[in-house]
């Protein structure tokens, strides 16, 4: 009998515990309302976006000296899948105020969760911002994000390989595609590194020049555009010409590829301008780079020097502190000019902020890249990048997109092949 | 007849506070086993971004039909499976019949040596074998060395070393794991019998075959199945070595799932769709492994 009762006794704990459990996510709640002078903020990239994120954090808190800001770094996949659970299930619980999110996943984010994000259009106007950069984080005319950087893209090259090579830094301005593949054969040879890295399941040079062209991989509409896109089979072509050239480096992941270019094993890094913090990480190779506007596409009509790949900070509008949020982001990153100016000497940050041209770091040359005024150059390309309907769907796209280039990397017709996968990505988009 | 009565008085109350004693656990398990259950399928009738769902019929099961990237994940979850599995069996075996030797030295050693992987972290063990096993790194240094390669394989980027490896990484980690069933079920098996079939003359591996095996059958069966689960629903090890990567060539079903909640703008009812059609596959392989080892009885 009496271990019956102890049975019980045991099994009613447990179901207690159990209910203890389902109740606790209200108590928490409270929890953090209580707390209204502290904002958190995510984003990736300790280099660039932290920094950034920090610097405004201080700015902020001179005038604001109760507000507390914490700046959490978390890998941008992490980031994707906590908002992705977290908006789904309505639970706000550890959900930053105030979220980094790139340019290509916001319409889609926007579409499947709209009453989670705060509408900034009374602190900040689509029109003080580069034009390229507001069209995405836009929905039915309200702007919801602050742009940040203009990840306009760049190539960084090594000045002493190319010279090795034998060519000058005037051969690399106004670069084609066919002469980056020419200068890179030479460098192969000359000094036996690879031109450029690649990786098989990141495909962000074909995206760059495919913007280059002023085509992506959906129409203006945001149709799925794959089939008979002439600047996207352009850019696969290109891709292809470049591995069959034997002037690449194949990486897995963001370290390796990092790591590449700091210990001297290629010669180039094109790619959006927030590299720059990773490249003068290798402080030893200061005075040996330079920077170029991102090559065209010689066969592509369309094709300019310039393209791009960033993002903005958003504001998640139920987390708690919805107001000094977008207080926050009034005070720095929408306005603040001497937030970019500071930024462009820690972190080598090009704003998208109109306003911040004016800033007077932007006409300082860099030492680390042989005095090149490198914010004039970047200002210039950005004026120039094609504005492109990203859609909402850029990473499931992309996924199939690296099949469809190991496809015709392997020998298969583009064309055909382009044709099969517009109907499979349709279906994708479709849902 | 009497009988009968006494039963049917007696069995309503025995009845009742037998119900008592598993109305906890029923609750529980309806709760968090059933009714998610019950609602994943009723998810995967409706489709929309986020949750903006509506109810659409067949047509995320339709579209599983013409996705080519479920296809690849299918087949490679099945390659996987097919490779991977007996190989593993095999080696637990063979492993466990050599550790059960009373002759061996050392036993516990090599025991706790071989069972260790399984009790490290998936993601941990992951990125060891990632460091491992990049272009650069420790494997394809030492097979340059000992001249058994010329080039470093490019085990993370090729599309087919990139399977070889996930196959050698859920091979290191679940060897051990199997082995510590076989060894247990050795043990259970009476030294007598082998000593008859010693003095009838028979081989160390006429041994295995007509003694070990047949004896071990309850337990191959329950491993084979084990395996077989735990392989259909792979995740960790494409996830944290390679990505699904380079360009989905080892992406598994689990994984094709996750990307498609989280990575992408999260499609809840394609995701449901797709995960039940990996319920079904384990049901029906299991029961098909069920059926084939009842059947030899």
């Amino acid at each position: 009998m009496k271990k019956k009762r102890v049975l019980a006794l045991l099994l009613a704990s447990v179901m207690t515990l159990g209910l203890a459990a389902c109740g606790s996510s209200d108590d928490s709640k409270k929890e953090s309302k209580k707390d209204d002078n502290k904002l958190t903020i995510w984003a990736w990239d300790e280099a660039f976006n932290i920094k950034a994120a920090n610097v405004a954090a201080d700015m902020y808190k001179e005038d604001h000296s109760d507000a507390e800001i914490e700046v959490v770094t978390m890998a941008q996949d992490d980031i994707v899948a906590k908002l992705n659970t977290s908006l789904s299930s309505q639970s706000y619980d550890g959900l930053p105020d105030i979220v980094l999110i790139e340019d290509y996943r916001i319409q889609g984010y926007l579409n499947a969760y709209e009453d989670e994000f705060a509408d900034l259009s009374d602190i900040a106007k689509p029109e003080d911002f580069a034009a390229y950069k507001t069209g995405v984080n836009q929905k039915d005319g309200k702007m919801y994000g602050i742009p940040f950087d203009s990840g306009v893209a760049a190539v960084f090259y090594r000045t002493d390989y190319i010279e090795q090579a034998g060519y000058t830094k005037e051969d690399m301005q106004n670069l084609t595609w066919d002469k980056y593949i020419e200068i890179g054969k030479a460098v192969k040879e000359k000094t036996g590194k690879a031109m450029l890295t690649l990786d098989p399941s990141d495909i962000g040079q074909i995206r760059m020049m495919m913007q280059s062209a002023g085509t992506w991989y959906t129409d203006e509409d945001g149709k799925v555009n794959i089939a008979g896109n002439q600047g996207l089979k352009d850019a696969i072509n290109t891709y292809k010409k470049l591995v069959d050239a034997g002037i690449t480096e194949t990486v897995s992941d963001w370290d390796q590829f990092v790591g590449a270019f700091n210990s001297g094993d290629v010669a180039t890094v094109p790619t959006g301008c927030w590299i720059s913090p990773s490249v003068l990480g290798a402080e030893d190779q200061s005075g040996k780079w330079a920077i170029a506007p991102f090559p065209k596409m010689a066969e592509n009509a369309d094709s300019v020097n310039a393209s791009s790949i960033g993002g903005g900070w958003y504001v998640l509008k139920n987390v708690g502190n919805e107001d000094l949020a977008k207080d926050f982001l009034k005070e720095t990153f929408a306005s603040n000019v001497d937030l970019m100016n500071q930024l462009a000497t820690d972190i080598n940050l090009v704003s998208t902020l109109k306003a911040a041209s004016s800033a007077e770091n932007y006409s300082k040359g860099v030492e680390f890249y042989g005095g090149q005024e490198i914010f004039k150059d970047f200002a210039a390309w950005t004026n120039e990048v094609p504005t492109v309907n990203y859609g909402e769907n850029t990473y499931e796209i992309e996924d199939l997109m690296t099949e469809v280039v190991q496809a015709i990397l392997g020998g298969a017709d583009i064309d055909k092949t382009l044709e099969e996968y517009q109907t499979q990505i349709e279906s994708v988009v479709a849902n | 007849m009497a009988d009968m009565t006494k039963k049917k008085d007696m069995s309503p109350k025995l009845n009742r506070t037998g119900w008592i004693f598993v109305l906890p656990s029923i609750i529980l398990i309806v709760a968090f086993v059933f009714y998610p259950m019950v609602q994943a399928l009723i998810t995967s009738f409706q489709s929309g971004a986020g949750n903006n769902l509506s109810f659409s019929g067949l047509s995320n099961y339709k579209r599983l039909l013409t996705d080519t990237t479920f296809r690849k994940a299918l087949s490679n979850t099945v390659l996987y499976l097919v490779v991977q599995v007996p190989i593993m069996i095999l080696l637990a075996l063979a492993i466990s019949s050599m550790l059960n030797n009373k002759r061996l030295k050392f036993k516990g050693l090599f025991r706790t040596a071989i069972f260790l992987p399984c009790v490290t972290s998936l993601v941990a063990y992951s990125i060891v074998f990632k460091s491992l096993f990049a272009t650069d790194g420790f494997v394809n240094a030492m097979l340059v060395k000992l001249n058994i390669i010329a080039e470093p394989i490019s085990w993370i980027t090729d599309p087919v070393w990139a399977k070889v490896l996930i196959i050698v990484a859920i091979t290191w980690r679940w060897t051990g794991y199997n082995m510590v069933f076989y060894l247990s079920g050795l043990q259970g098996i009476d030294d007598s019998i082998y000593e008859a079939a010693e003095i009838d003359g028979a081989g160390a591996f006429q041994k295995f075959k007509s003694i070990t095996l047949p004896m071990l059958k309850p337990i191959i069966l329950f491993t084979t199945i084990n395996s077989t689960i735990g392989t259909l629903q792979l995740f960790d090890e494409p996830m944290n070595i390679t990505q699904g990567g380079p360009a989905n060539a080892t992406i598994t079903i689990s994984q094709y799932i996750y990307n498609i909640l989280f990575k992408y703008s999260s499609d809840f009812g394609y995701a449901a769709a797709v995960s039940y059609v990996v319920v079904i596959m384990i049901v029906v392989l299991s029961f098909i492994q069920l059926k084939v080892g009842d059947k030899n009885e």
